[in-house]
């Protein structure tokens, strides 16, 4: 029974960092943009929590206020930190004319380096950050299961059911043709921009809240970001399908290690398996007629230029 | 007050050594400003950073670099982003390791040396150009971006050689460390030259200088040779036309009955195997073995190559200038570290502004902004 409550929570953290992650990411590429920057905007996004999250369980839990009030303050204040290179990325890249591979990768290192920076001191004040984390409670992994969940139908609804979710699909399309039919590509961009980045650095939160409860300035060289990247790539940056492949990946990292241990492999192959698992995964959304459902936005990384504009 | 970005008619002369020298100085003013946000002194880290402008340690760096940078180009310049330079430079140590430790270990079974450093390059070049060639395949046949599958493709490389040392790459002379045995002494590449290392500073500087260029020779001839082939794959070679013009326009190739598949595949792997060959001579020149959790120890050449082509605003002859800029600041982030003024993310930061700099400056190039009132 316990193994099982083991099992659960730890899926579900899994679950929760991937798929807000991927999911952040999809609402921002599908206003055209193309985010490089995912893996270091993941870290710095951890690095923010750690670095929020202790000082402010000091204050909260000294005043008789509950862990759980703490970690979700952390979790938003990470969100917000993030949202604003979401801003800045969705403002530079639409209003000038430049290369959106070379800014997102140049944001991914000044995340990195930002992250290190962020939260290094204070990891190092309290040694553990585990005392600061979600507690180990069916109740609370689930209540956030079922809120993640709920942001992705609402997603959902809000990309395809919604005026301005069908402003930010229109953007990704064709921002010409999107501005020509009144929508403004920018204020599209800057609320993909927001939203967007705002979920993924709270989904990168619970990598450190609910999911490992451990953080390192070493994190910066998992490449989970990367994972989040290729999950979204292959659900088409899809709400729903998200779903399913976000327990895949999730579940694939997180029990890797106890399929290291049931398989006899070695620590750095069962490391491998993820992304081995996104390639196969790629290899059958591009060569089956999934890539024609899954398409990615027709201007994604596309520099949006008209012949003469101002700032 | 309203800013209007129109695109030049002509670029004008210079305009791109000032809009890099531009970028350089914003993105080390942006990079002071967060020093000084966490609380470090400006002035500390500028002197730190100068120095290693001048410093004879950079030449390692600068002949990977250029080498690198060239390679990237190669395929930069076809709009194919290989962001896979890690893992092709890594994954290109496997048969280094293999035939100098194993198949040709000189305590078993001496082989003579240029035959067995000849093999190490050339399959250190197969190895690379297979690993950059199986995204060339997502890409041309799947329609894949190319970037995630080489980023993924470089911590598959990672594993895959953590694995083998772990596992039968492991030494047995290697003192309870993790890694693989030295390398023999005859099969590396280095020049030792030993020189008294006395006078003014400026004879101490030179002393250094002609030190480390002895010892780094291979990467030196490495590096021309690389920098050479570019200028003649771009210059006098039918495919480097086809590449550039992939870079422009990929329907105009069709049109003329090339097949873009065939220039993708062909420009990712020349483009892998330059890396590859550099891994192969890197392991030779520097490396001589290889630790355990090499994600951890990266040098990070892959990634700092991206740099060095971006900065060159994919030009061949900007490619040595960069090349120097970057090595620089790769050894200004390890003195600010050695100095006590920060650790890993200091490099990281650095790099991250330079580049960010860079990246949003660079459309003043081909782009003017004039202010209206």
């Amino acid at each position: 029974m316990v193994i099982e409550t083991t099992i659960i929570l730890r899926l579900t953290a899994a679950f929760t960092t991937m798929y807000l992650v991927a999911l952040g990411h999809s609402i921002f590429e599908k206003s055209g943009i193309l985010n490089l920057a995912i893996d270091g905007v993941f870290f710095l996004s951890t690095g923010v929590t750690t670095a929020v999250v202790v000082p402010l369980t000091w204050l909260l839990t000294a005043r008789g206020l509950s862990l759980v009030l703490s970690t979700t303050l952390a979790a938003l204040t990470a969100g917000l930190a993030t949202a604003i290179i979401g801003i800045f990325m969705a403002w530079t890249l639409t209003k000038l004319p430049i290369s959106h591979g070379a800014v997102g990768l140049s944001l991914m290192f000044l995340g990195y380096g930002l992250g290190i920076i962020a939260g290094y001191e204070v990891r190092l004040r309290v040694g553990s950050i585990r005392p600061y984390t979600y507690p180990d409670s069916l109740g609370i992994y689930l209540a956030i299961l079922a809120i993640t969940v709920l942001i992705g139908l609402i997603a959902y609804f809000f990309i395809f059911k919604t005026a301005l979710g069908t402003a930010i699909r229109a953007c990704g399309e064709n921002p010409h043709v999107a501005l020509a039919l009144g929508a403004s590509v920018l204020k599209t961009r800057l609320i993909a921009g927001l939203l967007g980045f705002f979920i993924m650095g709270v989904g990168a939160s619970f990598f450190v809240l609910l999911w490992q409860k451990y953080w390192d300035i070493k994190t910066y060289l998992l490449g989970y970001g990367w994972l989040a990247f290729t999950i979204a790539l292959a659900a088409g940056r899809h709400p729903i399908v998200l779903i399913p492949l976000a327990f895949m990946f999730g579940g694939l990292v997180e029990f890797s290690i106890t399929l290291q241990a049931r398989l006899g492999l070695q620590a750095d192959l069962a490391k491998m398996l993820p992304f081995i698992a996104a390639l196969i995964l790629m290899i059958i959304y591009g060569s089956t007629k999934l890539r024609r459902v899954f398409e990615p936005p027709g201007s994604l990384g596309k520099v949006f230029y008209k012949e003469e504009r101002t700032i | 007050m309203r800013f209007i970005v129109l695109r030049r008619k002509t670029i004008p002369r210079y305009h791109t050594w000032i809009s890099t020298a531009i970028s350089l100085i914003l993105g080390i003013l942006v990079y002071l400003f967060i020093t000084i946000l966490v609380g470090r002194s400006p002035l500390e880290v500028l002197v730190n950073i100068a120095r290693s402008f001048i410093s004879p340690s950079i030449v390692k760096d600068f002949f990977v670099l250029i080498a690198m940078g060239c390679a990237l180009l190669i395929s930069f310049k076809a709009a194919l982003w290989n962001i896979g330079g890690e893992g092709q430079f890594y994954i290109a140590t496997i048969p280094g390791i293999l035939l100098t430790l194993f198949i040709f270990n000189p305590r078993h079974n001496p082989a003579p040396a240029p035959l067995v450093i000849l093999l190490v390059a050339l399959t250190g070049t197969i190895m690379g150009a297979f690993w950059a060639f199986i995204a060339a395949l997502f890409r041309a046949y799947l329609k894949i971006d190319e970037v995630p599958v080489t980023l993924i493709l470089n911590y598959v490389a990672y594993y895959i050689l953590n694995y083998l040392i772990f596992g039968p790459f492991k030494g047995r002379y290697v003192y309870g460390y993790l890694r693989t045995d030295e390398i023999p002494e005859i099969y590396r590449l280095n020049v030792r030259v030993h020189l008294p290392m006395r006078g003014d500073p400026l004879q101490v500087a030179l002393q250094n200088l002609t030190v480390q260029l002895a010892y780094y020779i291979a990467l030196l001839v490495l590096a021309v040779l690389i920098y050479v082939f570019t200028w003649w794959f771009f210059k006098h070679c039918r495919i480097g036309l086809y590449t550039k013009i992939h870079g422009s326009n990929p329907s105009y190739l069709q049109a003329v009955g090339v097949s873009v598949n065939h220039i993708i595949l062909l420009t990712m792997t020349i483009s892998g195997a330059l890396i590859g060959l550099t891994g192969s001579i890197y392991l030779l020149s520097e490396l001589g073995r290889i630790p355990y959790e090499i994600e951890r120890q990266t040098a990070g050449y892959g990634y700092l190559a991206i740099l060095v082509s971006w900065l060159s605003l994919l030009d061949l002859k900007m490619i040595p200038f960069s090349a120097y800029i970057v090595s620089a600041l790769r050894n200004a982030g390890i003195a600010l570290q050695v100095a006590g003024l920060g650790g890993v993310e200091q490099s990281l930061l650095l790099i991250g502004a330079i580049l960010l700099t860079y990246s949003i400056t660079r459309f003043l190039v081909e782009y003017e902004v004039r202010f209206e009132w």
